[in-house]
């Protein structure tokens, strides 16, 4: 019954092998990508452990009790850095934090000998309770590491001295205002689920944005329709400005369609958690952009998307048809891919400084980086990002538009046809 | 005399390969003129360069006096362009297609009316200009190009191959419209075309190219004369071989 499928599939095997954009876009490529994002999120988290081993706490101990002394001391032969400060207020010493380039502060009350031992010699079902302010300072894998130690630690400490003498009461100061009873690692998840969520969502966007601008380019030559359009009393730059409005539109109605469901994807489980944290938001936690930040924001993604699709159809204009400008657009993906990986899960700053250069190089890492800044209110991240990114989309779309003003448009295809006809003659 | 076109000693390199080598050619105002030629000839290249896509590496063409690399907006407002075995937008009703391109030569609404009007006229395709174009069949997206083609009288008609790989009907369908429209209007047609049945029945002249370069030139009935042949297609396989 299936007499000859031996032969079709040998034929398609080598069609399709033979094929330099499918044999590089579909085989090479994940081959080159996926380490490159492996080596980079591995030498990033080597950074992040080493800042691990810089990290320092400070302690502001109220009580002069020996089991004061012999936690503080416990904490300091944990190998963590130990900065005992003197401070009049909380806000005071919250505000010392800096100074020491400490980002947690724990709090030794009064009466914590006293309870400890009331615990431990059976007198009181109640222990000592520590108070625990984090720093946040934007996200990422550290912030979460950062807090896990302090439980380990006190955990412990607890496993030592049982019945668990000590309790945590964990605040957060974010932007050098104190959340109290706010856990800093739930701060970090949440923001760590934005952080996930924006660069995939980036991602998508441009790689539609893309796929539909090389495929109109594609579909226009391969139709001819585009030798029409240019031959109509109309600027050439008018007939690139209608394609990537048109691409722009498109994919901004998919992007957020992308985004509509995705929200219900993410809420159908984050509704599942049975947190007394529920009603966290990232809004209510000061940690949601301004006004001038959500406008940063949307300038950053205008000028990358214009950028993207300019650039997919420079690329466009090489492709014979759909399916080869589609093939050649997958050259730009890890552009996007990369940047969209390694910011999802870690900081800038925490990358070695080359790979710092390389993704600030990217223009498809600003609209994440943006992102990021905008939340933590840094708005000059924001700025520069978008200079740097509206150049480079000042350039492509100059080359762009010297493309479209000449017959290079539609002469590459007939360069590469009478290249291959010259290389079968020799 | 003036011409509508004249093409004086066009060179076009693509690549190393030259495909036009110094052609010259002029076709007269309100006829039919046709280039004629073996597969790889140079006649795109030449309609290409009329139609202002191309640009010549020398020599020059000049379309209705303008010159089509120094006033190539101009020459794009009196001509009318239809490549070889083009497209329309598969997602658009001919109807729409036929809008969304006169738009670009009409200034009102109601030239945009009338010009759709003529085309709807000229294509023949009734009812069916209200499907998309992508269930049309080949003949009737080369009847919609044509028309659209032909809409608006632009001074000249470059068409290239015309009646490419369409059945017998629409080819005819076609090649009447052309005929017609040229008789009843006065526009010049530059045309190329495979098909020397057609050429001898459309065109009042003709050259035939090789290898870039034109090898005979004149009237139809010149031609046969001249090569002592019964048609065209003898005509053109005695140059060629000649060549």
């Amino acid at each position: 019954m299936l007499k000859g499928l031996g032969n079709l599939v040998l034929k398609e095997l080598k069609e399709l092998m033979r094929d330099p954009k499918i044999l590089i876009g579909m085989i090479l490529m994940p081959l080159i990508i996926f380490p490159i994002i492996g080596g980079i999120v591995g030498a990033s988290m080597e950074a992040a452990k080493e800042k691990l081993a810089e990290m320092s706490i400070m302690v502001w101990n109220h009580d002069n009790g020996s089991y004061a002394r012999n936690f503080t001391r416990y904490l300091s032969n944990s190998g963590i850095k130990i900065h005992e400060i003197e401070a009049s207020t909380l806000e005071e010493a919250v505000s010392l934090m800096l100074n020491y380039n400490a980002t947690l502060l724990i709090v030794i009350p009064e009466d914590f000998s006293k309870n400890i031992s009331n615990v431990l010699e059976g007198n009181a079902l109640v222990g000592a309770e520590v108070e625990v302010f984090g720093v946040f300072g934007g996200g990422g894998v550290f912030e979460e590491i950062g807090v896990s130690v302090i439980d380990s630690l006190i955990e412990s400490y607890n496993r030592r001295k049982a019945p668990n003498p000590i309790r945590l009461r964990k605040s957060t100061v974010v932007k050098g205002e104190i959340l109290f009873g706010v856990d800093p690692s739930m701060v970090a998840g949440l923001m760590m689920m934005q952080s996930i969520m924006l660069p995939i969502m980036i991602m998508m966007l441009l790689t539609f944005a893309m796929q539909i601008a090389a495929t109109s380019v594609a579909m226009e030559k391969e139709e001819k329709t585009l030798e029409t359009l240019l031959t109509l009393p109309i600027g050439r730059f008018t007939i690139l400005a209608g394609k990537l409005a048109g691409s722009i539109i498109v994919a901004a109605v998919g992007a957020l369609a992308y985004l509509v469901g995705f929200s219900f994807y993410m809420g159908s489980f984050i509704g599942a958690i049975p947190t007394e944290e529920l009603n966290l938001d990232l809004a209510s936690l000061g940690l949601a952009p301004s006004a001038l930040g959500y406008v940063l924001l949307g300038t950053s993604l205008f000028v990358s998307l214009l950028s993207a699709l300019a650039l997919a159809i420079i690329l466009s204009a090489f492709a014979e048809n759909v399916r080869s400008a589609q093939s050649l657009i997958g050259f730009i993906y890890p552009l996007i891919f990369v940047p969209s990986f390694v910011l999802m899960y870690l900081d800038i700053s925490l990358l070695p400084f080359p790979l710092r250069i390389l993704i600030l190089a990217i223009p498809y890492s600003h609209p994440i980086l943006t992102s990021k800044a905008v939340i933590m209110g840094d708005h000059l991240t924001a700025v520069l990002g978008i200079l740097y990114v509206s150049a480079f989309t000042v350039a492509i779309l100059y080359v762009a538009a010297k493309l479209f003003a000449t017959e290079k448009i539609l002469t590459v295809k007939l360069r590469m046809k009478s290249f291959r006809r010259k290389k079968k003659t020799k | 005399m003036d011409y509508a076109v004249e093409a004086e000693r066009l060179v076009k390199v693509f690549g190393g390969v030259k495909a036009l080598d110094e052609l010259s050619f002029h076709v007269k105002k309100g006829e039919i003129f046709g280039l004629i030629g073996p597969n790889g000839a140079g006649k795109t290249t030449a309609l290409r360069i009329v139609s202002t896509l191309l640009l010549p590496n020398s020599g020059r063409v000049g379309v209705f006096g303008l010159d089509v690399v120094e006033k190539a907006n101009e020459v794009r407002m009196i001509l009318s362009y239809l490549p070889e075995e083009a497209g329309a937008y598969p997602n658009l009703s001919g109807l729409e297609y036929l809008e969304f391109m006169a738009r670009f030569k009409a200034e009102t609404k109601l030239q945009v009316k009338e010009l759709v009007k003529e085309a709807v006229t000229i294509s023949g395709l009734g009812e069916r200009l209200k499907d998309k174009v992508k269930t049309y069949s080949k003949g009737m997206k080369r009847r919609l190009l044509v028309a659209r083609a032909l809409m608006g009288k632009p001074k000249l008609a470059v068409l290239d191959e015309p009646t490419s790989g369409l059945d017998v009907l629409h080819s005819y369908h076609v090649r009447e419209t052309i005929k017609r429209y040229v008789e009843n209007h006065g526009i010049t047609v530059l045309l190329s075309s495979h098909n020397m049945l057609e050429v001898d029945y459309l065109c009042d002249r003709v050259v035939l190219l090789n290898k870039g370069k034109i090898v005979a030139e004149g009237s139809p009935k010149q031609l046969k004369e001249k090569f002592e042949s019964k048609n065209l297609e003898e005509v053109f396989a005695k140059v060629v071989k000649i060549a």
